[in-house]
């Protein structure tokens, strides 16, 4: 948002430029009501704390998680996919919780620990999770991956050594529409140490 | 890249026999890290302008007013376009929305307030099904003078694409050359279609689409209209454009699997032969003209004297585009279940009145090997089953030939020993990216690990669309000879340094061998190079030779399904799919089998839980999202065990499609068997089971 | 989503005042979000402040007498796991563990659950104006309507869509609501059906705040849901049953189906038929749980949810009577 001021950035976001103007000196002094600060309409300052580092970027309020990542902190690992809850693509991990970050505003988001797909490695290593999926070759387009990369670490964190009707229940919020579940759930058997399901023979 | 060779020992039966076994995916790291860039990631690009489709609601409607002032005032809009005054399906764009945010462009379309007038549409196949009736004399008497009658109605259901990463694109007109990073199956035919629309030569775009987020035969339209909007937009502005299709619009307006409702009149003899009759298919087509037929008869069985007539019914719905292996799950279905329906009929086993309707040996070897592996002896017979679960078995084949395509790759040695393939055909999930690696890597001799592979760019030497299966195929004869062309340059080179005879020497695991012994390693042998890097070339026309026979470039396939059906609920578990598959020679393991689990997958969830659903009186679809659109999830998964089948094969073959053909088939099948009463209808919902559990049919 | 002011309270009584300050046209209060931003997404609702409650009432299942009380802020996936409640109240853990995915579970409160808007898709459509938003007509009584009521529908058919509500009704909960006073409202008596209000699902007015839920203790109470997927997906029909126990006989039992009707629909026919059934007999009780569908009436389509309604009451006994799973 370089070269962009505040009043001209209101203008964007829905108000006339006298309005713009207006609101932009009304926001200088806090809006409280009842004892409680308002934030917004408009654009807001809001910092999270991602991968480790503090982000900040002015956005309009009804920005979510996953927007504030994609549309302005570019970390476009975290996919946008149906918007709605429904499929898990946008799966991140809040303060070690999986969420699904198209329903949670970036708002929400402030002071909590937002983990995404690139802050799974560490020191250059690849997450025992990731590098089981390269092994089993658990992705084909690599859409849907970074979310269930991150549900299974979730669920890994919680339950290291998951049944196989366990992985299913807790990857059950995470669709795959190229259909490669089966070599998913071997990937997380063998990143928990446990071994991949065999196929029987003739 | 270390590490890129990891052997997998769960699939035990697959090893010893590809080209190569134990690489994973070339770009798996990139995906798994998210460092993958798809087209709809491209949000870096400076001064990002978003452009979208106004779009009619409802199967017919005309435009009555709309408010562009208010859109035109959202801040952030630039534009606000209605180019149309009516809509003849949901989704057809009447108008555009230009602006510098999403969240601009979906407030002006809010702001917009377009008030439509309905008028009556049609949106469901059986609304354009009438008689079916028979002309031909000799089909007719055999269904009226025999004892054995199959007559009955079978339906599908419209199943959308639905890839996660949606239609669209970013198109940058710079002036003099245009990026355009197309969410597309087709890098060559989207720059050919962009010529026009940003008025530049076709040698100043640059597509790419390195990374794509699924397709499945739904990007093979070039850049699209929505890749056309982006470039018309960013033609004006001189800025890179967006413009992507949101969930609900993409269950809409980006192509579908037709919709279908058979009616079947089949003789049929105490043996199971089927004597003939009709078949009668109506294929819902939205607003396409043709493509609705179902592949049924497929060809595999002998369907005896058969009359066979097709009528497409046009509908207030979005047109339908080739999906995955295109009239072949649909028809499938009908022809393994009215086999099945026939078996019983008769008193035959379904695996054994298969043998006999088929003469084909590798289907016979195949049906027989999938029988012993499922378990078939574990099969009751249909309707013999007392308990509230009951367990059913079902099979069906697949075949698909090879589609030719001109192809042309380049494989690039440096002089540091480093390797770059080339091909411009895309990787749209299937691991043609893999594919092509491995090829330079085994043709040249190196270790896959020395190989990098640039694909997914109109710029490189033209591939074909992945579409038709026919991506591998086609570009591994020409990945092949310019593997083998970069070698000779090599080792041209290294003759004309040392001296030694070039028909004496080859290149092997990384080692320039001359008579059969090591003589120097790859790298030493590349810092010989004449220049930074030599270029080896290959090209493929597409066309087999004469010599080549009937059916062979076929893949071939058969999968047995075993599941329970809680007679209850209605609700099916799937148990176990044991999927045959041959491809001819198979280059890269891993990635086969995930082309066989995805097919076999995609098949369940059609069978099982898919399906757009509309309402009649608006036209408008009720579930244009991922939650009542319903997309297989892990617990509905069984175990699958891909079997791939190198019996004498040649060549590389088609994998893509085949896969999903005879999934919903089999599983048809097996409800069948374990109710005793066939549900005709896909997909395979609770409420449907139990109708037929009650005898009232599906 | 339109743009809006966003107010974080520190307590009750601020959210409660901020729903009722005038200066805001639809002031609403937000917990997990789910069900809201949804709204949003869709154009279903502008609302221009959000009040943001997640971090209020978040206390977690303690008992109050011989009562368990939850806060009204206790998530999905809290209230799935929690000791005293997968002990005392499986039922209730049972129904939370089986909503939504991880990810909902993880954010979605248990009065958002319960006070959460329909998922007909008609009322989901912006494009449908149905009776529910203020239009003409229910797009389901003559539409696809296979996932709607076979009980106490007309003029709308929705089905209730909380997880929760069934089975906090057989365990005789209430909730606690503060606003400009404080009420305490039976489950029972939280939902009205849509003859009594169309607009409306809920007795919970604006400016008013659900603080905490509290239920009685059923140790033999048991949920089962019947789906599609057995993954995420809405159940078709759902069962929540509670027993008290003489042996292998039933001395009593509270049952109440979800997903049937606009409302919680407790079954007080069955309760009575299930009295003095052994649970090991497999013909009684589905003799007694087969009267479940009785007065039902079901739409073009959905028929089917009346067979499986006896089905879904009398596992959700066997989970019961086997003290939870």
């Amino acid at each position: 948002m370089s070269g962009v001021t505040r009043r001209s950035f209101l203008q964007t976001m829905g108000l006339s430029a006298a309005a713009a103007a207006a609101q932009a000196k009304a926001e200088q002094a806090v809006e409280i009501v009842g004892g409680v600060r308002i934030i917004g309409p408009g654009p807001v300052a809001v910092t999270l704390r991602v991968n480790g580092r503090e982000l900040a970027h002015e956005v309009d309020p009804a920005t979510t998680l996953m927007e504030f990542l994609r549309w302005h902190a570019h970390l476009t690992g975290t996919k946008e996919v149906c918007d709605r809850g429904a499929c898990g693509g946008c799966s991140v991990l809040v303060d070690g919780k999986l969420v699904d970050s198209c329903m949670m505003l970036a708002l929400d988001a402030e002071g909590t620990e937002v983990t995404t797909i690139e802050g799974l490695r560490s020191g250059g290593e690849l997450d025992a999770v990731q590098e089981a999926f390269i092994t089993h070759d658990a992705l084909q387009c690599g859409f849907c991956t970074p979310g269930l990369v991150l549900a299974a670490r979730a669920l890994l964190n919680e339950n290291p050594e998951p049944t196989l009707e366990e992985i299913k229940e807790g990857l059950s919020g995470n669709q795959c529409r190229c259909g490669t579940y089966s070599n998913v759930f071997n990937a997380v058997l063998t990143a928990s140490g446990q071994k991949p399901i065999m196929d029987g023979g003739a | 890249m270390p590490g890129i060779e990891r052997p997998t020992m769960n699939r035990p039966g697959n090893l010893g026999q590809t080209l190569n076994d134990d690489t994973s995916r070339l770009d798996a790291v990139a995906k798994v890290t998210g460092a993958a860039k798809f087209s709809r990631d491209r949000y870096e690009l400076d001064e990002l302008l978003f452009a979208c489709f106004v779009r009619c609601p409802y199967g017919s409607a005309e435009l009555e007013s709309y408010d562009a002032e208010a859109a035109r005032a959202v801040p952030g809009v630039l534009e606000v376009e209605i180019t149309g005054g009516e809509g003849k399906y949901q989704g057809q764009p009447v108008g555009t929305v230009v602006a510098e945010s999403k969240t601009a462009l979906r407030r002006a379309l809010r702001a917009l307030a377009p008030q439509w007038r309905m008028r009556q549409s049609i949106s469901g196949v059986e609304e354009g099904a009438g008689e079916a009736p028979m002309t031909e004399p000799g089909p007719a008497k055999l269904l009226e003078e025999s004892d054995l009658v199959l007559d009955a109605t079978y339906s599908t259901s419209v199943q959308t694409h639905s890839p996660f990463e949606t239609h669209g694109g970013v198109v940058h007109h710079r002036g003099d050359r245009a990026v355009a990073y197309i969410s597309t199956q087709g890098v060559q035919a989207a720059a050919d279609g962009l010529d026009r629309e940003l008025d530049l030569k076709r040698a100043d775009i640059d597509v790419r689409c390195e990374y794509i987020g699924g397709g499945f035969g739904s990007k093979l339209n070039g850049a699209g209209k929505e890749g056309a909007l982006a470039a018309q937009v960013s033609t004006k502005y001189m800025r890179p454009v967006m413009v992507f299709t949101d969930r609900y619009e993409d269950h809409l307006d980006t192509g579908n699997r037709p919709s279908l409702l058979a009616r079947v009149r089949l003789a049929y003899g105490r043996d199971g032969t089927i004597e003939g009759g009709h078949i009668h298919t109506w294929g819902g087509v939205g607003v396409a003209r043709g493509g609705g037929g179902a592949v049924v008869p497929s060809g595999r069985y002998g369907f005896g004297q058969l009359q066979r007539t097709h009528e497409d019914v046009q509908m207030n719905t979005g047109a339908l585009r080739a999906f995955r292996a295109p009239g072949r799950p649909q028809g499938s279905f009908v022809e393994e279940l009215v086999i099945d329906e026939i078996a019983l009929g008769s008193g035959q086993d379904p695996v054994e009145l298969r043998l006999r309707l088929t003469e084909d040996p590798d289907f016979h070897a195949m049906l027989q090997e999938g029988a012993e592996r499922i378990g078939w002896d574990r099969r009751a017979a249909s309707g013999e089953q007392n308990g509230t679960v009951r367990r059913g078995f079902g099979c069906g084949t697949s075949s698909w030939g090879r589609y030719p395509a001109r192809a042309e790759a380049e494989v690039v040695v440096h002089r540091d020993g480093s390797v770059e393939a080339r091909t411009g055909t895309q990787d749209i999930g299937t691991g043609m990216r893999t594919v092509a690696g491995v090829l330079a890597s085994y043709h040249l001799g190196v270790p896959i690990d020395a190989v990098r592979v640039a694909i997914g760019r109109s710029g490189l030497p033209p591939g074909p669309a992945s579409g038709g299966s026919m991506t591998s195929h086609n570009v591994a004869p020409a990945m092949k000879q310019a593997a083998e062309d970069a070698k000779r340059l090599v080792l041209q080179a290294v003759g004309e340094r040392t001296g030694r005879a070039t028909d004496a020497m080859d290149i092997a695991g990384g080692e320039v061998l001359e008579n059969g012994e090591a003589v120097m390693g790859w790298r030493e042998a590349c810092k010989l190079l004449p220049s930074d890097t030599v270029v080896g070339r290959g090209e493929w026309s597409g066309q087999r030779g004469p010599s080549e026979r009937v059916g062979e470039g076929n893949s071939k396939g058969a999968q047995f399904v075993e599941l329970t059906v809680d007679t209850e609920t209605g609700v099916v578990r799937v148990e176990r799919v044991v999927a045959i598959q041959s491809c001819g020679v198979v280059v890269c393991r891993k990635t086969a089998e995930n082309q066989i689990i995805g097919g076999v997958t995609q098949g369940l969830s059609y069978a099982l839980f898919e399906e757009k659903r509309m309402d009649r009186a608006t036209g408008s679809m009720v579930n244009p999202n991922l939650e009542m659109y319903k997309i297989i999830g892990t617990g509905d998964m069984p175990h699958i065990e891909p079997v791939l089948w190198l019996k004498e094969q040649t060549g590389v073959r088609s994998l893509g499609e085949p896969p999903t053909i005879p999934t919903a088939g089999a599983t048809a099948c097996a409800v069948f068997n374990a109710i005793g009463a066939p549900v005709r209808s896909l997909p395979m919902t609770p409420d449907k089971v139990l109708a037929a559990l009650e005898g009232g049919g599906a | 989503m339109n743009t809006f002011a966003m107010a974080r309270p520190q307590s009750i009584g601020q959210a409660s005042e901020l729903a009722r300050d005038r200066r805001w046209t639809l002031p609403v209060l937000k917990a997990g979000g789910m069900d809201l931003l949804d709204h949003m997404k869709e154009g279903l609702s502008e609302p221009d402040l959000l009040i943001d409650v997640r971090k209020l009432a978040r206390q977690g299942a303690r008992m109050a007498g011989d009562r368990v009380e939850i806060g009204a802020g206790m998530t999905l996936g809290e209230i799935a796991r929690d000791p005293t409640i997968v002990g005392q109240a499986p039922v209730l853990a049972q129904s939370a563990r089986s909503a939504a995915t991880p990810q909902v579970r993880n954010v979605a409160s248990a009065a958002g659950n319960l006070l959460q808007r329909p998922r007909c898709w008609y009322y989901r459509g912006v494009e449908f104006h149905c009776l529910k938003k203020g239009g003409g007509k229910c797009y389901a009584l003559h539409g696809e309507n296979k996932y709607h009521a076979i009980f106490g529908g007309d003029p709308c058919y929705i089905v209730h869509p909380s997880n929760l509500a069934p089975a906090l009704v057989v365990l005789d909960g209430t909730v606690k609501i503060e606003g400009a006073g404080e009420r305490e409202v039976a489950l029972a008596d939280l939902f009205h059906l849509p003859s009594e209000d169309l607009r409306t699902e809920h007795g919970v007015r604006t400016g008013e705040v659900v603080t905490s839920i509290t239920f009685g203790t059923a140790p033999k109470s048991g949920f089962y849901a019947i789906k599609e997927k057995q993954s995420f997906d809405w159940p078709l029909v759902f069962a929540c049953v509670a027993l008290e126990m003489e042996g292998t006989r039933i001395g009593s039992a509270r049952v109440c189906a979800g997903a049937v009707a606009p409302v919680p629909w407790r079954l007080g026919n069955v309760e009575k038929a299930l009295v003095g059934v052994d649970v090991g007999d497999e013909e009684a009780l589905k003799k007694a749980c087969a009267v479940a569908g009785e007065g039902a009436e079901p739409m073009t389509q959905n028929a089917y949810k009346v067979r499986l309604l006896g089905v879904a009451v009398r596992r959700a006994v066997r989970v019961a009577a086997e003290g939870g799973e």
